[in-house]
């Protein structure tokens, strides 16, 4: 099987030949590799993980300047406006990571919601994504589309968390608005990605906190996991077979039969921290597959190479000769975790000789 | 129903509107605003709280009862100021160094405001001189410090050993998604608590 066969098998729980690996590194981790390997290649592609994303969608209106308005008509040298109108202003001290600034925040009115000047995407501002997905599949690679922060997190990227939660419990009108408007950006992006024929689509939004859901399963039920379903259902018509996967950090035990309901076939990340992979698969095994289960607030960066090469095999174990598991570390390697605890990982999958 | 029990309901709904009105209505009739603090307003704000603790509700509920407690508040102030009622005890409020993540401190500082107590925010990205300088300033017992990154919790133990070395009578609470007893125990921090109810809990009882 190539490297794309096997991963699709495996994610299909119709077994596999080889674990495939793969994981995201964060900027000083990449040097920390180039260093560590003296390789001038990609990470992804020194490794030889199975799979690559196509390029980000560009949307038909580059020029951001139309939302500096919503930031008081100017910005900083420190922050960058995003496609979605969202501002990310970088501190000194706060390395990869940014301050979001909500366009919306101040919003009291539906027309401001209708009015806010989201992009679109088309096939015109996107050539050559077939080709790239072609050439991907001619490697022996599965190729994705990624389109994390799909509904509910785009939405209050625009809005602020706190007040889209609070529209949402007051039936505002503008939550409605609001959320329906990035579906339709999300389903015609995604059409975009399965046009190109990509093997997987994948979406996520978080919904959990460490040891609790963000929300209720009510209002989850009432507000998102409709639209999550839409999404899935208007990518189907076209594309059946694709994968779609749905990323959402933290707890979401309550929500996994509704992402079932709604078309998910792969769910990430499973952090061990927050729910236990055991339990998780016994409930769900043979409805849904899981991507992750290493957990980057435990044994990625505080573990020992021989911990995590463990919880590796345990976890290989327990989802069996059929897969269902694609493992790998749960988030973003971060900058204090070792060097040798991520080729401990590495290791583990190509030592692992199964049950 | 009596006003207060009334205004303690409407709370945990979130009715805003309704709240700030028999909040006006309640010091109308003449009833202490000390009183209508704690049997109305934090009454609700607990109920709340502990139902949040117990997952049987969540983040948006809290929010709207927190909004709703805010709108009373408002009204309520001028006279608690005039009666000279305090706050049971102040905390200064932050994210860590480093750290920009802010919706966990920002339930933090609803539920403690919701216990009485006078929250003074440092929002994100908060050197550890800063806590140790805004407690000083505002006489306060506790610093409470948030973070979500396991890259940025070490900076908790900054905050930690300026706060011991500085003399100050204040207790360093910790917390955020990667913070465990163990790590709390590590740095020698006064209190780990895992979600913000339990932290404003702790915090009361530190002030009282």
């Amino acid at each position: 099987m190539t490297p794309r066969e096997n991963l699709i098998s495996l994610l299909r729980r119709k077994g596999y030949e080889e674990v495939p690996y793969e994981f995201f590194l964060c900027p000083s981790l990449v040097e920390k590799y180039h260093e560590a390997t003296k390789s001038e290649e990609s990470y992804f592609d020194y490794f030889q993980m199975p799979w690559r994303r196509l390029s980000d969608l560009k949307p038909d209106q580059p020029d951001v300047s139309r939302f500096l308005a919503y930031h008081g008509g100017s910005i900083g040298d420190d922050t960058v406006i995003d496609e979605w109108g969202v501002g990310h202003q970088s501190t000194p001290t706060s390395m990869h990571m940014t301050r979001m600034l909500c366009p919306l925040a101040d919003a009291d009115s539906e027309e401001q919601v209708k009015e806010y000047p989201l992009p679109t995407y088309s096939e015109e501002s996107n050539p050559g994504l077939k080709e790239e997905a072609d050439a991907l599949h001619a490697r022996g690679l599965a190729s994705v589309g990624n389109m994390q922060c799909t509904i509910w997190e785009t939405s209050w990227y625009i809005r602020g968390m706190e007040n889209m939660m609070m529209d949402m419990m007051c039936e505002e009108p503008m939550a409605e608005i609001m959320l329906d408007r990035v579906l339709q950006m999300s389903i015609s992006r995604a059409l975009l990605y399965a046009k190109a024929g990509v093997d997987i689509l994948y979406f996520g939004d978080d919904v959990g906190m460490q040891q609790s859901v963000m929300m209720s399963e009510e209002l989850y039920c009432t507000w998102l996991k409709p639209r999550l379903k839409k999404l899935i259902d208007e990518v189907r018509k076209i594309r059946p077979d694709i994968l779609v996967f749905y990323h959402s950090c933290g707890y979401i035990e309550p929500f996994i039969p509704h992402l079932i309901d709604a078309g998910v076939d792969v769910l990430n990340p499973i952090q061990p921290e927050c729910m236990d992979f055991a339990e998780i698969f016994q409930k769900y095994q043979g409805q849904i597959s899981f991507h992750g289960t290493i957990g980057t607030q435990s044994v990625m960066p505080f573990g020992t190479p021989e911990e995590v090469k463990k919880e590796v095999w345990k976890n290989l174990d327990i989802a069996g000769k059929k897969g269902g598991l694609f493992v790998a570390p749960t988030h973003l390697l971060e900058p204090e975790v070792p060097w040798e605890n991520i080729v401990a990982y590495v290791e583990a999958c190509k030592e692992y000789k199964g049950q | 129903m009596g006003i207060l029990e009334e205004i303690s309901t409407l709370l945990q709904q979130g009715r805003a509107p309704k709240v700030k009105s028999l909040v006006a209505q309640a010091i109308e009739e003449g009833i202490e605003p000390q009183k209508i603090l704690e049997e109305g307003l934090l009454s609700g704000m607990s109920v709340v709280g502990e139902k949040f603790k117990n997952d049987q509700v969540f983040v948006p509920e809290v929010l709207i009862a927190a909004r709703a407690m805010n709108a009373g508040t408002q009204v309520l102030k001028p006279y608690l100021i005039e009666e000279g009622v305090e706050e049971k005890g102040t905390v200064v409020l932050g994210t860590v160094k480093g750290d920009l993540h802010d919706i966990g401190k920002n339930l933090v500082k609803m539920m403690m405001e919701g216990k009485g107590l006078k929250v003074i925010d440092l929002g994100v990205d908060v050197p550890a001189e800063t806590y140790l300088q805004a407690a000083r300033e505002n006489n306060a017992r506790i610093i409470a410090c948030s973070a979500l990154l396991t890259t940025t919790m070490g900076e908790m133990k900054n905050v930690v050993d300026m706060a011991k070395a500085s003399g100050l009578d204040v207790k360093v609470m910790i917390g955020g998604a990667p913070v465990t007893q163990d790590f709390a125990d590590s740095i020698g921090a006064d209190c780990y608590t895992p979600d913000a109810a339990s932290a404003a809990e702790a915090a009361l009882a530190f002030c009282s």
